[in-house]
C-alpha cells in the first residue's frame, strides 16, 4: 500500500500532459519546429542542437486535479482529499505525461546555394504515460461495495498505457515554390519500455436478494483484464539483481523493440502574408517483442458462500481454487503491436507591419517580404484511446527586434479554458535559444495548475546571411 | 551598436528565462495518513435442508454434520488488513421440531476455535425466522483470523419424530460485513 501511495503521489507531482506544443508550431525561428510540422518553412545554412541542450521538453496534466487538491497543507485530511478528487473525477478525466530530450540534432541543405531543399535529423529520448481516471475501481478500494448494493463497478475504467522510447529520423523538406513547402520525416522507434492496459471490460458487482433466490447476495465478478508489457517483465522476476533505470536507458536505445512511423507537413502561401499550414505527426507503430510478457485474468465467478451438505460427504470446496479455476492469472508471450499517439496540427496566420531590418542594408536573399506581426489560429488532435484529445490555440507573433521573436498564444482544451503561453527565440552570434512556457496564468501557484508544458533549447545555427 | 544589441537581446532572455513563479505550500508527508477503509459485504454460509434429510432408512438421525474449508484468512493481505468482522445469520425453521445450529471454527490441526450456537424453535404454523448478529473485534478476531474451516453441525431437539413425508425445511442463509483498514 505504501507502494501505491508512491505511485498516486508521483502521478500528482507530473500531473498530467496533453503532448500538444501550441507554442512551438510554426515558429520558424526555431529549427525544433520542424518536429512539429516538417513541412515548416525554416531555413538555414546547416545547423545543430547542442547535444543534451537542444530539446527539453516535459508536458503534464491533469484534468480533474491539481497537486493542491491531493497534497494542500489545508488541514484537511489527507483521505478526504482523495475522497474528494474521486467524487468529482469522472473516468473520462485523464492523467498525462510526456517528456522529450533530444540527444542530438542537426540539419543542413542540400544543393547549392540557390537550392531550397533541406535535411534535418536527430535522435531524442520520450517517456508517454496516459492514465484515465479509474473512477469505480478507486470508489470500490476507498469505501467497498456495503453502500453499493445493486451497482456494477465497471472495469473498463481500467486504462493506462506508458512507454520510454528512443526515436532516430531523418527528415527532408523543400520549398517547392514561393507558395510552398513540402516535408517528410521518417522515424524508427525503439521502444525500452511499453505497458499498455487499455481494452479492459467485465465488472464486480453485488446484487440484494428478495425472497425467491435463496442466498442473501447475488455476487458476480466478470472479468477480462488484460496488460501487456515488453520489457519489464524481468524486473518483476525474483532473481534480478540490475539497475532498472540503466537498463531501460540500454533498451530504450540499443536492443528495444523496434517500430516505423512518417510526420508530413506542408506549409501554402495564399499571398505573402497569409499562409496555411498543415501536419501529422508520428504515424507509426511498434512491433512489441523483446522481453513482452502479457497477464489476462478472464472469466467468471459468482461467490455464493459456504454452502454445506448434510447428506452427502462431498469434497469440501475452496474459495481460492473455485475462484483461481473461474478467473485464471494467463502469462502469454505473444508479440504484439502498438500504435503512436498521432497527432494532427493546423494553423492560419495573417501577417502584417512590413519589417524594417536594424541592420545596415540587407538587401540579398530576401525573397519574400518580411512582417513584424502574425496573428493566427491552431488546432491540435491527438489519438488516445478513447475520443481524441482536441485544442484549439489563437495566437500573436512578433519580432521584437532582428534577431528575437515572441509568441504568444491563448488554448482551449480538456485540461483548461485560459491557457496562456508565451515563447521567445531569440539568436546571440550564431547560438539560437528558445524558451517556451504554457499555462502562464498558473504560475501563480503552480501547484493548482492543471496542466503545465515547457520547452527549451540552444542550438547552433548558420543561415546564408550570416557568411 | 551592434554590440549593444546584443546585449539588450542577451539581457531580456535573460529576464524572461527567470519566468517567476510562486506555488502553495504543499505537504508531501500526509501520504503517511494514507489509509483505506472499505467495507465489503459478501455471502457467507447458506443451506436449505429438507425435514427427510434427517431421516434414513425411517430411523431420525439427530445429529447432522458436514467440514467446509473456508480459507480466506490465508491471503496474507485480506489477514493483515481486516480490522473488524460482522456475521448476520438468518435461520428459518418450518419443521415441527427445535434445533440447535452450531458453527465450530476451525484452525489447520482441526482445533476448535470457537463455537456459535444458535437456538431454532420449532415451527408452530407461525413465521419463525431467527436472526443472529456476532461481531469479532481484538482477541475474538484473531481467532477468526487462525480459522481454515468451519463446520457444521444441526443438532435436533426432542420431539415428535420425523419420518420420511414430514414437511417444511431449515434455512441458513448468512453474510458476512468485513471493515478492512489498509495503510
Amino acid at each position: 500500500m505504501r507502494k501505491a501511495a508512491v505511485i498516486l503521489a508521483i502521478i500528482a507531482n507530473f500531473y498530467g500532459f496533453s503532448q500538444n506544443k501550441q507554442v512551438l508550431y510554426n515558429f520558424t525561428s526555431i529549427p525544433q519546429s520542424l518536429l512539429v510540422n516538417p513541412g515548416a518553412d525554416v531555413s538555414y545554412k546547416y545547423y545543430f542542437g547542442i547535444p543534451l541542450l537542444s530539446g527539453i521538453s516535459a508536458n503534464v496534466g491533469s484534468s480533474s486535479y491539481s497537486a493542491y487538491d491531493l497534497f494542500a497543507d489545508n488541514g484537511v485530511d489527507f483521505n478526504d482529499k482523495i475522497r474528494n478528487i474521486i467524487q468529482k473525477s469522472s473516468s473520462n478525466d485523464k492523467t498525462y505525461i510526456n517528456e522529450q530530450l533530444e540527444v542530438f540534432s542537426g540539419g543542413f541543405r542540400v544543393g547549392g546555394s540557390e537550392s531550397q531543399s533541406y535535411v534535418s535529423f536527430g535522435l531524442y529520448q520520450e517517456f508517454d504515460f496516459l492514465m484515465y481516471f479509474p473512477k469505480d475501481l478507486a470508489i470500490l478500494a476507498v469505501d467497498g461495495n456495503q453502500n453499493y448494493i445493486g451497482r456494477s463497478f465497471d472495469l473498463s475504467d481500467l486504462n493506462v498505457k506508458a512507454e520510454v522510447l528512443s526515436v532516430f529520423h531523418v527528415g527532408f523538406h523543400k520549398k517547392i515554390n514561393k507558395k510552398l513547402v513540402l516535408g517528410g520525416r521518417f522515424k524508427m522507434y525503439s521502444s525500452g519500455a511499453n505497458a499498455t492496459s487499455t481494452q479492459n471490460s467485465g465488472f464486480i458487482y453485488t446484487g440484494q436478494n428478495t425472497t425467491g433466490i435463496p442466498n442473501i447476495y447475488t455476487q458476480i465478478i466478470d472479468s477480462n483484464l488484460e496488460l501487456r508489457t515488453s520489457g519489464i517483465a524481468k524486473f518483476t522476476k525474483d532473481e534480478y539483481e540490475g539497475s532498472i533505470p540503466g537498463d531501460v536507458a540500454r533498451n530504450t536505445f540499443l536492443g528495444g523493440s523496434l517500430g516505423l512511423g512518417i510526420d508530413a507537413g506542408l506549409t501554402y502561401y495564399f499571398k505573402d502574408n497569409l499562409q496555411f499550414t498543415a501536419s501529422i505527426i508520428d504515424l507509426g507503430f511498434i512491433k512489441q517483442s523483446k522481453d513482452i510478457e502479457t497477464l489476462t485474468y478472464k472469466g467468471k465467478y459468482q461467490y455464493d458462500g459456504v454452502q454445506p451438505n448434510f447428506s452427502n460427504a462431498d469434497e469440501p470446496e475452496n474459495i481460492f481454487d473455485e475462484f483461481e479455476k473461474a478467473i485464471p492469472r494467463d502469462t502469454l508471450y505473444n508479440k504484439y503491436t502498438t500504435w503512436r499517439p498521432t497527432k494532427f496540427n493546423a494553423s492560419i496566420q495573417y501577417s502584417f507591419g512590413e519589417k524594417r531590418s536594424d541592420e545596415e542594408c540587407n538587401c540579398k536573399a530576401q525573397s519574400m517580404r518580411k512582417y513584424v506581426n502574425a496573428v493566427g489560429a491552431q488546432m491540435f488532435a491527438m489519438t488516445t484511446p478513447q475520443n481524441p484529445f482536441i485544442a484549439f490555440t489563437a495566437f500573436y507573433k512578433r519580432s521584437i527586434l532582428e534577431k528575437l521573436d515572441v509568441k504568444a498564444t491563448y488554448t482551449l482544451d480538456a485540461f483548461s479554458n485560459k491557457n496562456i503561453g508565451f515563447g521567445l527565440s531569440g539568436t546571440i552570434g550564431k547560438v539560437n535559444i528558445y524558451a517556451l512556457v504554457d499555462n502562464i496564468l498558473e504560475f501563480r501557484d503552480v501547484s493548482k495548475a492543471n496542466s503545465m508544458a515547457f520547452q527549451f533549447g540552444l542550438n547552433y545555427v548558420l543561415q546564408d546571411l550570416d557568411e | 551598436m551592434k554590440l549593444c544589441l546584443k546585449k539588450r537581446v542577451f539581457t531580456i532572455l535573460c529576464l524572461s528565462l527567470l519566468f517567476i513563479s510562486c506555488s502553495s505550500d504543499l505537504d508531501f508527508n500526509q501520504t503517511d495518513d494514507f489509509k483505506l477503509e472499505p467495507v465489503f459485504v459478501a455471502n457467507l454460509v447458506y443451506f436449505d435442508v429438507p425435514a427427510h434429510d434427517f431421516v434414513d432408512d425411517g430411523t431420525e438421525h439427530i445429529v447432522a454434520f458436514d467440514a467446509e474449508d473456508f480459507d480466506v484468512f490465508k491471503d496474507k493481505f485480506f489477514n493483515d488488513n481486516l480490522a473488524k468482522a460482522e456475521f448476520d445469520f438468518e435461520i428459518t425453521n418450518t419443521i415441527n421440531r427445535a434445533f440447535t445450529v452450531s458453527l465450530l471454527l476451525l484452525n489447520d490441526n482441526d482445533e476448535q476455535l470457537e463455537t456459535l450456537d444458535y437456538e431454532v424453535s420449532a415451527y408452530t404454523g407461525s413465521a419463525n425466522i431467527s436472526k443472529f448478529h456476532e461481531v469479532f473485534e481484538e482477541q475474538r478476531l484473531d481467532l477468526l483470523k487462525q480459522t481454515t474451516k468451519v463446520a457444521f453441525v444441526i443438532h435436533i431437539k426432542a420431539g415428535s419424530p420425523l419420518n420420511e413425508n414430514s414437511l417444511g425445511n431449515l434455512k441458513l442463509r448468512s453474510s458476512a460485513t468485513v471493515y478492512m483498514e489498509i495503510e
